[in-house]
């Protein structure tokens, strides 16, 4: 499948485990701030921002996955382009997670860092598929 | 100078550092300059202080544990080693938690927070803050019922609580008393049903005695009680004008208001004593206020006046009588005694009439007084109330010579022992009301007469000896506040023969009374709920069908 089909197959695996990873994440780190804010001093001016980003990276992920899916499918690059688009912001979203959150615990670490790793991974094979795409 | 304020400004405004390093934390290290004992992190102790150690008190000083990694300081003591030798290592310490902190971005997470020092500027604001007796840990925009409390609605003031302070229009009915020193303080309130008498000294001067306010009549009248819908003015009851030598006079006339003046270098009309009287229902309200006066005249070098002040409540309708207790006895407060009034048949008395009570203290329950010369026929007329729950016994001496005829002495003694007006009630509960009979227990007599067996015929005359009163008392009421309240009063006279002296002898015999507690309780029987049961019946057409 290298002359008829442009979709790349990783890229749609990807997807769809980010997505479920996704739900996953956000329920885990909902769920850590709720606990952080009962056992440490989490006052609410410092509480509000971090449930910003955390609600504003989940709004942002669905466009994101569904425009991947329908780039990927269709072999259209624009969907495609604006999926790296968003990726880009939640990629920023999460890096403010992982770096300047009030409290950052270890289980913090690493459900964002591997949540980078694959948007990092994500964000190469869309590259590569609208390369693909294009010419 | 200027200097030396923006000195002192420059040294408040910076608070002393707080110390994070672990390395110099020590929390044994109390005394300055001085090694402590078993303080293993010590700076001020040599090599010697530790190898006389047994224990390191602070084995390990930390920060918050709940990080993921951070400095520790171990101190311990190597036993082992001659001289034994204090043991410092720096580690790491890791927390294996997944929900260790990693990083924080919240520098006061970890941290106590450094407390405001006051400077000049927020002294005012600190100390309406914290310069109650209580604060909030909450931000003040939490509290915003504070100013809303007062003034109070009308539903709250129609029924008052005891102790609650009685509300006037202004503020509360004051009632000057001495706070710490002895001078008049006019910010203590008047709690309801509180009967209070207080004394204290106020400061004055002749010349200004008219513009005192404490001193003139109208401070204590002028604003009135608020009471459930309407405002109970306080009246004038009395006045009493008290002269210079200290004689009181009771005016004729309450009416006209007698402010305080100067007339030939005396101050006249200046308030010495306030005796309010404040009548309420028995829900709480209260319907009426009298205050009685005493004025004075306060002389030209007198530089402080002693005023004496005084609340008595009273329930409307009732007599003004000191309970005992309410409603069992409280140890300690005099029995209530009373007569049934003369002139009424018995059965018809018992039913319909009230006992009269008197607050003298001579018709009380009373028994003999000792007094220091011992003597009965000497003593007679000091008496002491018998309080309830504690045993007493007194005594005198009684000289009989041979001149002495039987007959009246044994009418004296038996005044002497039971009092001119020994009472036939008793109260059974501390507050049982005049009207209701059936709450006061009947005293019975008895009397034994101690004869000489040998002589049985003989029909001399008995003296009385001793006087018993034998009250005996029962709890009543729940297990966990059982009230006391008196079943059975009994009062034995002992009498004793007496025998005839030859002429020129005299004989010296005891007399002794006593007062006798006796706790009758039966033990309590905890009562338990009756177990539920479980009411199951079938329907009668359950078995439709087939029956």
């Amino acid at each position: 499948n290298n002359s008829s089909q442009l979709s790349s197959l990783p890229l749609q695996i990807l997807l769809y485990v980010n997505g479920i990873y996704y739900i996953f994440y956000f329920l885990a780190t909902l769920a850590m701030i709720i606990y952080k804010s009962q056992v440490f001093s989490y006052p609410d001016d410092l509480l509000a921002p971090d449930l910003v980003v955390l609600f504003l990276m989940a709004i942002l992920e669905v466009p994101q996955l569904y425009l991947g899916f329908k780039g990927n499918l269709t072999e259209a690059e624009v969907p495609l382009g604006l999926s790296l688009g968003l990726t880009v912001g939640s990629v920023v979203l999460c890096v403010y997670l992982l770096l300047w959150q009030t409290y950052v615990l270890w289980a913090d670490v690493l459900l964002n860092a591997v949540l980078l790793l694959a948007y990092g991974l994500e964000s190469g094979l869309k590259v590569m598929a609208i390369t693909a795409f294009v010419s | 100078p200027a200097d030396v304020h923006d000195a002192a400004k420059a040294r408040v405004r910076s608070p002393p550092a707080p110390v994070t390093d672990v390395a110099r934390l020590c929390v044994c290290d109390l005394l300055v300059a001085q090694c402590d004992v078993n303080c293993c992190c010590d700076p001020d102790c040599s090599a010697e202080d530790f190898s006389l150690f047994t224990t390191c008190s602070v084995p390990l000083v930390t920060g918050d544990s709940q990080l993921c990694s951070q400095k520790a300081a171990v101190y311990s003591l190597d036993v082992e080693a001659n001289p034994p030798e204090r043991i410092f290592k720096l580690i790491d310490q890791v927390n294996p938690s997944i929900f260790c902190i990693h990083a924080t971005n919240y520098k006061q997470a970890l941290y106590l927070k450094s407390p405001e020092i006051p400077t000049p500027e927020n002294f005012d604001q600190l100390l309406a803050k914290f310069g109650g007796a209580t604060f909030s840990a909450e931000p003040d925009s939490w509290n915003l019922d504070t100013d809303a409390q007062n003034p109070p609605d009308a539903n709250e003031t129609s029924r008052y609580e005891y102790g609650v302070p009685v509300q006037t229009e202004d503020a509360f009915l004051r009632l000057p008393s001495p706070v710490v020193s002895s001078w008049c303080s006019d910010a203590n309130p008047a709690g309801f049903l509180v009967n209070q008498a207080t004394k204290c000294i106020r400061s004055v001067s002749v010349e200004k005695c008219d513009s005192i306010q404490a001193l003139s009549m109208l401070f204590y009248i002028n604003s009135s009680i608020l009471a459930s819908v309407f405002q109970v003015n306080i009246t004038v009851q009395s006045i009493a004008v008290q002269s210079l030598n200290g004689m009181r006079t009771l005016l004729s006339s309450s009416d006209v208001l007698r402010l305080p003046m100067v007339l030939d270098e005396l101050c006249i009309n200046a308030v010495l004593g306030v005796n309010y009287h404040i009548t309420h229902t028995d829900t709480g309200e209260i319907i009426e206020a009298a205050a009685a006066f005493v004025l004075g005249a306060i002389s030209k070098e007198a530089l402080s006046i002693e005023q004496s002040f005084e609340i008595s409540f009273t329930q409307e309708n009732t007599q003004p009588v000191p309970l005992s207790g309410n409603p069992g006895y409280v140890v300690g407060l005099p029995v209530r005694a009373g007569f049934q009034p003369q002139g009424y048949p018995f059965p018809a008395a018992f039913l319909f009439a009230a006992l009269a009570l008197s607050s003298n203290k001579h018709s009380q329950l009373t028994i003999l007084h000792s007094t220091s010369t011992q003597d009965c026929l000497a003593a007679q007329g000091a008496r002491a109330p018998v309080l309830f729950g504690y045993n007493m016994i007194s005594g005198c001496k009684l000289r009989i010579t041979a001149a002495m005829k039987c007959q009246p002495l044994a009418q004296t003694l038996l005044d002497v022992l039971k009092g001119q007006s020994f009472p036939e009630y008793v109260a059974s509960f501390g507050n049982s009301q005049a009207q209701d009979v059936l709450d006061w227990v009947p005293i019975t007599q008895l009397h034994i007469s101690e004869q000489m067996i040998s002589h049985p015929l003989q029909s001399s005359c008995q003296i009385p000896v001793s006087l018993g009163i034998e009250v005996k008392w029962t709890k009543y009421g729940s297990l966990v506040n059982p009230q006391a309240r008196i079943v059975n009063v009994t009062a034995t006279i002992t009498t004793t023969t007496l025998k005839q002296l030859p002429s020129g002898r005299e004989r010296i015999i005891p007399i002794t009374s006593s007062v006798v507690f006796t706790d009758i309780s039966s033990p309590a029987e905890p009562s338990y709920k009756a177990w539920p049961t479980i009411n199951i019946k079938l329907p009668f057409d359950f078995f439709y069908p087939f029956v």
